[in-house]
């Protein structure tokens, strides 16, 4: 059943990759989907909206950056939150100590989580399977551990208090919830082009060749350790404008940011949405979101309904939802292309 | 035998549309007669760890609400009740406060949130200006702060700080009655244990200055396991032990330092025991633990505390927690505020909050204050005593003094910077 399922998705890659779209197609995309999501608090007046699509865009882009490294390189991290909490931190603590411009603060959160992913990749992406898995997770629990402990800095269990300060830049006033939301949403639609500039790239090629047959790219002349460490450092960088989204929206950052929940959280989304297809956590992203405030509003047993579906999902589809789509689709053109033959 | 349909609209779907219809040109009408309630929602912690603690919240606002609404409501409006889960997530306390506000219609948030949440709670009050009462955060930063302060804000909660004193005066009454001067301490480690922790010693040397702290152990919270630190305080050999444990922490604590008799070597000062959470879930519960007062219905000794404790059991078959009567005072203070301004307007309510004076079972006269200046509660019932092992489980409780109390919190305020 596995190798008939991997056959299928090798087959959907290939037929992917046979017909590369152009550059701008992805731009075109792009500029429809953040006119569409610009549009949407018009067409609808409720106030929850505009909540959702922002945390949406803050996982959304914390889940696909965690796709770059299960889905397309085939490293699954348990520790990816660990970026998502120090963009939450990282951004909090320059605008309310540093007195710096908001995008000079999310430039410097960058710089940061890219400094500290490429420290705990370096050690980390020389393991392989399980021993990756397991000590990005050590190292996620240490920054929150650190986060809890260096109290005078991080507030502790309280977290950053006191709000986060948005001065106004570029005419842009994030304290204004209309600009909040439309800033989310372009950082959400520029973050998904680079990362799936990534993916489509000879790089993100390479990423592939290597979730598949580490060895023979190997052999072919690709550095798997720096090819890796790349990829987990960009990873990083893009799960801090998530953790940054997050930290704006809540006006400050909290342990749990770091937690390894968080981490959890991404890995669920995943398989909810899909890893074989590049929007597949943008997908669960929404499922989960949705499937969060559904059950939260009609029942406390929240747990229980989410872990239904999860039953559904490993047990019932045994792939995430756009896997599952895409399969589907292809089936179909295969079994229409048969009969026309 | 069935009747053969016939085709197009027959005069039963006729009379079903008319009547759809009349229902809805009449919902406007009807929606109008329900806005007349007025929606107060509550983000709390049902699920995980501290769930216990959550649902005791929601059961004593539900306590409440019920006397309030049986008594005409909030201005005439009868009380509906939003609660729902926050999972303990600071980021979603924070979307669910904003929802409660923004689609439910909620016009007045109690905040059923500890720690980090209270504090997202807290900024959701601060961007969208509803009226907000903290019910459970005894973070002291949370009002203490100048940065914290909004006008739309209050905390009806004990705090640390308060604990730290009053605990500090009766422990070192006792030190010196005892001669205790080699001290331990064993509290979680994080800031709420650190803190609570660092404020009991300064107030314990403050009133005993011979006092000495030998041994100082950091369990992990909801750590399993505690036989490391036990034998670490043992072989120290203090005379008194300081805790600021917890809920299930302190439970499995206490079980597993029975097995080293640990109780019967030294004085031991837990400030969180004396919850009906914890007396009533430790197995051998020893004889003589000092405890500040967190929930017992003996404490203060008034028929209103017997009757709201005995109330509450009896409608929920357990008794209330420390969070309970600190939800059921929220309630009550948004009751006499409504009733001083007769609006539900969040402005004036919350004006008519600010140094407010309540009757109120669980105050160390009678009475609980809103203190203007940092929006906090003050004058609730605080004292120390030492536990037996069944009911009424601390018999002896000595009171806390206010103004002592008032007047070191003043010059904490002022070592901290927050005045």
């Amino acid at each position: 059943m596995s190798e008939v399922r991997a056959e299928t998705s090798v087959v959907t890659r290939s037929a992917d990759s046979a017909r590369p779209r152009p550059w701008y197609f992805d731009i075109l995309i792009a500029i429809v989907a953040f006119a569409i999501l610009v549009t949407l608090p018009m067409l609808f007046t409720s106030k929850a909206l505009p909540d959702f699509v922002i945390r949406c865009a803050a996982f959304g882009l914390f889940a696909t950056s965690l796709n770059l490294l299960v889905g397309y390189t085939g490293m699954i991290s348990f520790g990816h939150g660990m970026f998502f909490g120090l963009g939450a931190y990282g951004f909090g603590l320059l605008m309310q100590r540093a007195d710096v411009s908001i995008p000079t603060a999310i430039v410097c959160t960058l710089l940061i989580s890219a400094v500290a992913a490429v420290v705990i990749g370096a050690i980390c992406v020389r393991l392989k399977e399980i021993y990756f898995a397991f000590v990005t997770l050590a190292f996620q629990m240490l920054i929150h551990s650190v986060i809890l402990s260096w109290q005078p800095l991080t507030g502790g269990d309280q977290g950053l208090r006191g709000g986060i300060k948005r001065p106004v830049f570029w005419g842009i006033d994030l304290s204004n919830h209309t600009h909040l939301y439309i800033f989310s949403c372009a950082l959400l639609v520029i973050g998904l082009l680079l990362m799936r500039q990534i993916a489509q790239s000879p790089f993100g090629y390479t990423l592939r060749m290597i979730r598949d047959n580490p060895v023979r790219a190997s052999f072919i002349g690709i550095n798997v350790w720096r090819a890796k460490l790349t990829v987990f450092v960009l990873a990083a960088i893009f799960a801090s404008v998530g953790g940054i989204i997050m930290s704006l929206f809540v006006s400050g950052a909290y342990p749990e940011f770091a937690y390894w929940t968080i981490s959890g959280e991404g890995i669920f989304i995943n398989m909810l949405g899909g890893v074989t297809t590049f929007l597949g956590p943008m997908v669960g992203t929404v499922l989960l979101l949705i499937l969060n405030d559904t059950a939260t509003r009609l029942t406390e047993h929240y747990g229980l309904v989410l872990g239904v579906v999860i039953l559904f999902f490993a047990l019932g589809l045994r792939k995430g939802l756009m896997d599952f789509v895409v399969d589907w689709l292809q089936s179909r053109r295969e079994s229409s292309k048969g009969r026309h033959s | 035998m069935t009747t053969p349909s016939k085709p197009g609209i027959n005069r039963r779907t006729t009379l079903a549309l008319m009547g759809a219809g009349a229902f809805t040109a009449a919902t406007p009408w009807v929606a109008r007669a329900q806005a007349k309630t007025i929606k107060i929602g509550m983000p709390t912690i049902l699920s995980g760890r501290v769930a216990q603690l959550g649902t005791s919240s929601r059961n004593a606002v539900m306590i409440e609400v019920e006397k309030i609404n049986a008594a005409g409501g909030l201005a005439g409006r009868q009380i509906e009740m939003v609660i729902r889960d926050s999972k303990g997530q600071p980021q979603e306390a924070a979307r669910i406060a904003r929802e409660l506000v923004n689609t439910d219609g909620c016009e007045m948030l109690i905040d059923g949130e500890a720690s980090s949440g209270s504090f997202a709670v807290h900024e959701v009050a601060r961007d969208i200006g509803v009226l907000c009462i903290h019910t459970c955060s005894e973070a002291s930063s949370l009002t203490a702060d100048p940065k914290q302060h909004i006008p739309n804000a209050f905390r009806c909660v004990r705090q640390g700080i308060h604990d730290s004193i009053a605990g500090g005066n009766y422990a070192a009454g006792i030190a010196k009655a005892k001669g205790l001067k080699k001290w331990a301490t064993c509290s979680p480690d994080y800031a709420y244990g650190r803190d609570t922790t660092a404020e009991f010693v300064t107030y314990l040397k403050h009133f005993a200055p011979d006092v000495e702290i030998i041994s100082e152990t950091w369990p992990k919270l909801f750590q399993p396991d505690y036989t490391e630190t036990v034998t670490k305080i043992l072989q120290a050999k203090p005379q008194a032990l300081y805790s600021a444990l917890w809920g299930g922490d302190l439970t499995s604590y206490i079980d597993q330092a029975n097995i080293y008799a640990m109780f019967t070597q030294m004085e031991v000062f837990a400030v969180n025991m004396a919850d009906y959470t914890a007396l009533t879930v430790v197995k051998n519960l020893p004889k003589g633990i000092h405890s500040g007062n967190r929930y017992i219905k003996t404490f203060p000794a008034t028929a209103e505390n017997a009757a709201w404790g005995d109330a509450y059991k009896a409608k929920y078959k357990e008794y209330p927690t420390n969070w309970s009567w600190q939800n059921a005072t929220a309630m009550m203070f948004l009751s006499e505020a409504v009733k001083k301004v007769n609006s539900t307007d969040g402005k004036k309510v919350a004006e008519a909050l600010t140094g407010l004076t309540i009757k109120c079972p669980f105050g160390a006269d009678g009475t609980v204050t809103m203190r203007a200046d940092d929006h906090t509660l003050i004058g609730y019932a605080i004292g120390w005593g030492t536990t037996i092992p069944t009911e009424p489980y601390v018999p002896d409780v000595q009171s806390g003094d206010w103004k002592q109390i008032l007047a070191l919190e003043a010059e904490w305020k002022k070592s901290k910077g927050y005045t």
